[in-house]
């Protein structure tokens, strides 16, 4: 990416200008709906750009990504219910959630990433099923009644303009992630991958060891979303934080807006999570699904490569 | 151990298995000719289902004779998404995966389609011979479990004979051996393809019918089929008709011992579970893959 000096410094400008505006947002005594939704938009956003990882660069499409949400979730609930955290360890607490949704996908990985195209994309879906099921059918996880967390000690409006900046410090943290991969080594051996697994080795690329890697990065930044979320909502429950929706939904914002760049998955999450809101709140939760289920399809027909191509090419841009 | 209760769980687990076999062949039959993996199959089952719970009720047509009605319904509506959705990605770099989420897009639409319509509570078919039982000796045999197990039956070995003795199935057969070597023959492959997918459809509305006589079902339970259609096909090995037809029956019995010896919950758990297992270790399926 060259790009003129001036332009790229008015472009970090704008940036940061953009991440301030978002930073004092919770504090303006705006509606709580605004900040609520917003603070969706920011968790599609890590969701879809970790997903953009495995998926987008590597090629391999996780149908089961909300497991690690899920198990950032759960990890969390366990860590405050069973120590007694003071609030800014409760903070801390979600990157154990991050790293044990990453060992587990390590573990996971490591039989499940031997397999290609459609077989990985229904074990990691049979994965999530199982997930789910093993934590309803555990007492100890709270099983079918789900868990109550125990809520920090403070004013509600501080509590959630705290998670909401927490929210937005992973984003930008998971974006960072994003664009270094597109940009460094590790993205183009993923994306050499992707291309075709063979040849990758034939250059004496480690296709195995990328693999678990790009999965494990991948799980990361879900689990710890997953461990602020469970805060957020202070109850959690299988049918919330594994609903099979939310992996459905990952996979479309991605490639939505182009898998295997780092701003497609971001516009991706940002413009669908818009439309879902709005649509759930105003009309009702079914016609946001009929959309979304045409959205695939359309997708899939019209924009295979994501909608910044599709705009690209309409303009005449050369692809690449 | 209980023998009788052995043999019972045996008897509904053949009864279970025939019944996924059904819904299994026309997952197994697009996987493997038309390299299409059609999540929304088991979509259309539940479809079929709800057609013959709302015509039960509405006229009292026995769920069998509903199939009649929407069976060509069934047909005329793949026939369509063959046409303008499923054919515009056969051009795609990756087809077999991209028909995935393009047929996942289809499930999510009907889902929801269906949740508007009928609503989420769970249904059962109720009919007049719901709970009349067969009783040979310390065996029962529930009327409409026995009714499932000959529909299916009768299913798959149609669609077998089909294949192996018709024009038409011999064509399907050819176009997924030797794709063009059958097209110097003559073969219409476009053809083929939709007429194979159109059928597919319909034997999931009749595999879902039949599923329907088991279980309860609301709009979302397709998911939960949609794994039982996996691990049959895999299991059998894609596009292998008897060997779905056989899978079928081997995780019906599972299924159908561990109902007995399990508390239910870890039922779908350990089915989950199992084809985990049966992916890592054996993806092209337990038996060898033949059309």
């Amino acid at each position: 990416m060259v790009t003129p000096d001036s332009k790229s410094r008015r472009l970090v400008f704008w940036v940061l200008v953009l991440f301030i505006a978002l930073a004092v947002f919770p504090w303006l005594g705006i509606p709580v709906y605004f900040v609520s939704l917003l603070f969706t938009v920011f968790l599609y956003v890590i969701l879809a750009t970790s997903w953009n990882i495995i998926g987008g660069f590597a090629g391999y499409l996780s149908f089961g990504h909300v497991a690690f949400f899920g198990i950032g979730a759960y990890t969390t609930a366990m860590m405050i219910n069973g120590f007694d955290l003071s609030p800014l360890l409760t903070i801390v607490s979600s990157i154990p959630a991050g790293v044990v949704s990453a060992l587990i996908a390590v573990i996971v990985g490591y039989p499940c990433l031997k397999l290609r195209g459609p077989y990985f994309a229904v074990i990691t879906l049979c994965f999530a099923f199982v997930v789910d099921l093993g934590v309803k059918n555990l007492d100890i996880l709270g099983g079918p009644e789900g868990l109550w967390l125990k809520s920090m000690d403070l004013p509600i409006d501080i509590i959630r303009a705290i998670f909401f900046e927490v929210m937005m410090l992973i984003m930008i943290f998971s974006i960072a992630l994003g664009i270094w991969t597109s940009n460094s080594k590790f993205g183009a051996g993923l994306r050499a991958i992707k291309e075709d697994e063979e040849v990758a080795q034939t250059i004496a690329i480690n296709a195995p060891k990328l693999k678990i890697e790009a999965f494990a990065l991948s799980a990361f930044f879900p689990g710890m979303a997953g461990g602020v979320y469970a805060y957020y909502l202070t109850y959690i429950h299988t049918d919330i934080v594994f609903d099979m929706m939310i992996s459905i939904l990952i996979v479309l914002m991605a490639l939505f807006g182009g898998g295997g760049t780092w701003l497609g998955p971001v516009i991706g999450a940002v413009v669908l999570t818009l439309i879902n809101e709005g649509l759930s709140t105003f009309v009702r939760a079914e016609f946001a699904r009929i959309v979304y289920g045409c959205l695939f399809i359309g997708v899939i027909i019209f924009m295979p490569n994501g909608i910044i191509e599709f705009f690209k090419r309409a303009k005449g841009v050369p692809p690449g | 151990m209980n023998t009788v209760l052995v043999v019972r769980s045996l008897i509904s687990g053949i009864m279970m298995g025939s019944v996924y076999a059904l819904l299994g062949v026309g997952f197994s039959l697009t996987w493997g000719v038309m390299k299409v993996i059609n999540i929304s199959h088991a979509t259309f089952g539940l479809l079929g289902a709800f057609i013959a719970y709302t015509l039960l009720h509405a006229w009292s047509l026995d769920p069998i004779l509903s199939l009649a009605l929407s069976a060509p319904l069934l047909f005329f509506l793949a026939c369509l998404i063959y046409r303008f959705i499923i054919v515009p990605i056969t051009k795609a770099k990756e087809v077999i995966v991209a028909s995935m989420i393009v047929t996942f897009g289809i499930a999510i639409i009907l889902e929801n389609v269906m949740l508007l319509i009928w609503s989420p509570d769970p249904r059962l078919l109720t009919t007049s011979y719901t709970s009349k039982v067969l009783i040979l000796g310390p065996l029962y045999f529930q009327y409409p479990r026995l009714a499932g197990f000959l529909m299916s039956l009768a299913g798959v070995l149609v669609i077998h004979f089909f294949l192996k003795k018709t024009y038409m199935g011999k064509a399907v057969r050819a176009a997924w051996q030797q794709p063009d070597a059958a097209q110097l023959y003559g073969v219409n492959l476009q053809r083929i393809s939709m007429i194979t997918f159109g059928l597919a459809i319909s034997s999931a509305g009749a595999g879902g019918v039949a599923m329907a006589f088991l279980y309860a079902f609301e709009p979302h339970t397709h998911n939960l089929w949609l794994i039982y259609l996996f691990l049959v096909v895999i299991v059998g090995g894609v596009g292998n008709v008897l060997g779905t037809a056989l899978a079928g029956l081997i995780i019906g019995v599972i299924t159908g011992l561990s109902f007995a010896f399990l508390p239910y919950q870890w039922v779908n758990l350990l089915t989950f579970g199992l084809l985990m297992v049966i992916l890592v270790f054996r993806p092209q399926g337990l038996f060898q893959s033949e059309v």
